[in-house]
């Protein structure tokens, strides 16, 4: 018991280490799968659920630490998830560059919506980003050259420097890593000048002025942070589950996302995390095993952001405070008892 | 350039109008080092008009504000907003702006935004620089906290803090940018009557160890003529009078602003 609180003490003073063995956990499913004890489909569904947590983590640098909403997620990861697909099947351009420029071309128009965002707040920016996604999810049904349409576009697993094919499994690995140093990025800008401007500007746009932040550079690195995350996790997405589909980047998946950090925990690292779970890998891992459950998963995560709005306004991951009163309360009364 | 020996703040035919309304009516006053001054008038006498127009919330119609801060002294009405704190002119806020989800130190370390000078990425990647000047900050806002006593509470969330020690910590935060004039938007605002005579105290305290002018927009009478060197009193955005505390209580324009003429 000692010990185990000497090992939590360690990792509040080295955070890094705490993502990374998190990052070790996670790169434990495969070797699980192979070994016949988890479910061969796992480590797809956790692959995809790990995506979706990265793009999540940057609405949650939008949305829970700089108080901007946006409802354009869906549109921004599949732009990138087209571009890397086309340039590294059509273009025959290396990985690293495809992806280099599936991030730069959302980021930069990320970044305009971030102008934008001077000038309309709240519903209004939530509709505008709205408006942007739908206009790209319009542009991949009808760009066929480009998107392939309606049939979709398809990826390979990537090839790293061009010497590493990588297939499932590794491509697996790659999304792990991806994710641990996003989550240490985050945690690092966060919890620093950047997250305390950011902070503050949600707080208070009088006071973050007054303080020399400057609301116009502040909101664009938001935007630029959300879209870059975003479009990571788009080319991860295609060159992981190798397809793309203008059905899939719709309004329903930006809602998706912020379902993610509402639940999880907005300003939560490990909490979008766990939304990213409970939303994505649950209902597939779990409902679907259920009779008749296969089409109520929305229900569920409908009935899911209520509850948590109601008992954890804070996201889920404030469970683990109420776990650990209930495990000190436990403890307690038995050395009382001694 | 106008002359400044001795003076931190000059303000200078200050004019604004709000449609059809002067909010602020050429208002001239000018403000000493290290001098607590306060500006008084019944509401609606156009004090916030005043306040917001020297930190560049408003931009006046017509008027000169110079400020002797960091890098000489400046034309105020020539900055943006966000860059008056760089000059060493920071405000607090009627009703306490802060951070709820933050703890104490963080708030703190908000009023050194602009000190910061390591780049996001080197911030991201915590990279020597960035981690040295983080301890460096986080140090000087101990320092700060330890001052105003309330260093064993820089852990706690400010949101559920009370009144008293919120009004600390935003003090706290204008004291990391070392100010030359600190702006106060009605301090004992919501305070009692011990927490009032605390932060006359505290106001006096600050001055003389930060070594920094006051500006003090206030209702309350009482804390306004315990501190104040000198008063401007104003009335429908006018000048009534400007001296010391005596000067302004017998100053007949000023009692028949407050109190109405019989």
């Amino acid at each position: 018991m000692k010990n185990m609180t000497k090992q939590m003490n360690i990792l509040k003073r080295y955070p890094i280490l705490g993502f990374v063995l998190f990052g070790l956990l996670l790169a434990s499913i495969p070797p699980l799968a192979s070994a016949g004890i988890l479910k061969n489909g796992y480590v797809t569904t956790i692959g995809g659920t790990l995506i979706y947590a990265i793009a999540a983590i940057g609405l949650n640098v939008l949305l829970g630490w700089s108080g901007l909403i946006s409802l354009g997620t869906a549109g921004f990861m599949g732009l990138a998830a087209y571009i890397s697909a086309y340039l590294t099947m059509d273009l025959n351009l290396p990985f690293e560059l495809a992806m280099f420029l599936a991030i730069l071309l959302p980021t930069l128009l990320g970044v305009l919506v971030g102008l934008v965002s001077l000038k309309i707040e709240g519903l209004y920016l939530a509709i505008a980003t709205l408006a942007v996604s739908e206009v790209l999810r319009k542009t991949f049904e009808e760009l066929v050259p480009f998107t392939g349409g309606f049939s979709g576009k398809s990826a390979n697993y990537p090839t790293l420097f061009g010497l590493f094919e990588l297939d499932r499994t590794t491509t697996y690995y790659f999304i792990v890593f991806v994710l641990v140093v996003v989550m240490i990025l985050t945690y690092n800008m966060m919890n620093g000048r950047l997250g305390r401007a950011l902070n503050s500007m949600r707080g208070s746009e009088a006071a973050a002025q007054a303080m020399g932040v400057n609301l116009l550079t502040h909101r664009l690195i938001a935007f630029a942070l959300a879209t870059i995350f975003a479009s990571v996790a788009g080319v991860l997405y295609v060159h992981f589950i190798k397809f793309s589909y203008p059905t899939t980047w719709v309004l329903k998946m930006s809602l998706d996302f912020l379902a993610i950090i509402i639940i999880g925990g907005l300003r939560s690292i490990y909490g979008t995390v766990l939304g990213a779970f409970i939303v994505t890998a649950v209902p597939d891992l779990f409902l679907k095993q259920i009779p008749y459950f296969d089409n109520l998963s929305y229900v569920l995560n409908g009935l899911l952001i209520i509850v948590v709005i109601i008992f954890y306004p804070n996201g889920l991951v404030g469970i683990g405070y109420d776990v650990k009163k209930l495990f000190y309360k436990l403890t307690k009364r038995g050395t009382k008892n001694e | 350039m106008n002359n400044m020996e001795n003076t931190v703040l000059s303000v200078k035919n200050l004019s604004i109008s709000f449609g059809g309304l002067k909010a602020v009516d050429s208002l001239t006053f000018d403000i000493k080092d290290k001098e607590i001054y306060g500006l008084i008038g019944p509401n609606g006498a156009g004090k916030t008009t005043v306040f917001n127009c020297i930190t560049q919330f408003y931009k006046p119609n017509t008027g000169e504000i110079h400020f002797k801060g960091v890098g000489g002294v400046t034309e105020l009405t020539t900055k943006p907003v966000h860059e008056i704190i760089k000059l060493g002119l920071v405000r607090t806020f009627q009703n306490v702006e802060l951070i709820r989800e933050l703890s104490i130190i963080d708030n703190v370390l908000i009023g050194g935004h602009i000190d910061f000078k390591a780049n996001t990425f080197a911030q991201a990647l915590r990279l020597p620089n960035a981690r040295r000047e983080e301890k460096k900050y986080r140090e000087e806002a101990e320092k700060i906290l330890e001052n105003l006593g309330i260093l064993e509470r820089k852990d706690m969330l400010v949101g559920g803090q009370p009144y008293g020690i919120l009004k600390k910590v935003e003090f706290a935060r204008t004291l990391m940018a070392r100010p030359k004039l600190i702006i106060l938007d009605e301090p004992a605002a919501g305070l009692n009557d011990s927490e009032t005579l605390e932060l006359a105290k505290l106001i006096k305290k600050i001055r003389d160890e930060y070594d920094c002018a006051i500006l003090l927009v206030e209702h309350d009478m009482r804390l306004v003529m315990d501190i104040c060197d000198r008063i401007c009193a104003i009335n429908f955005g006018k000048l009534l009078s400007i001296g010391t505390p005596k000067e302004i209580q017998q100053n007949k324009a000023v009692q028949a602003a407050y109190l109405g003429v019989e």
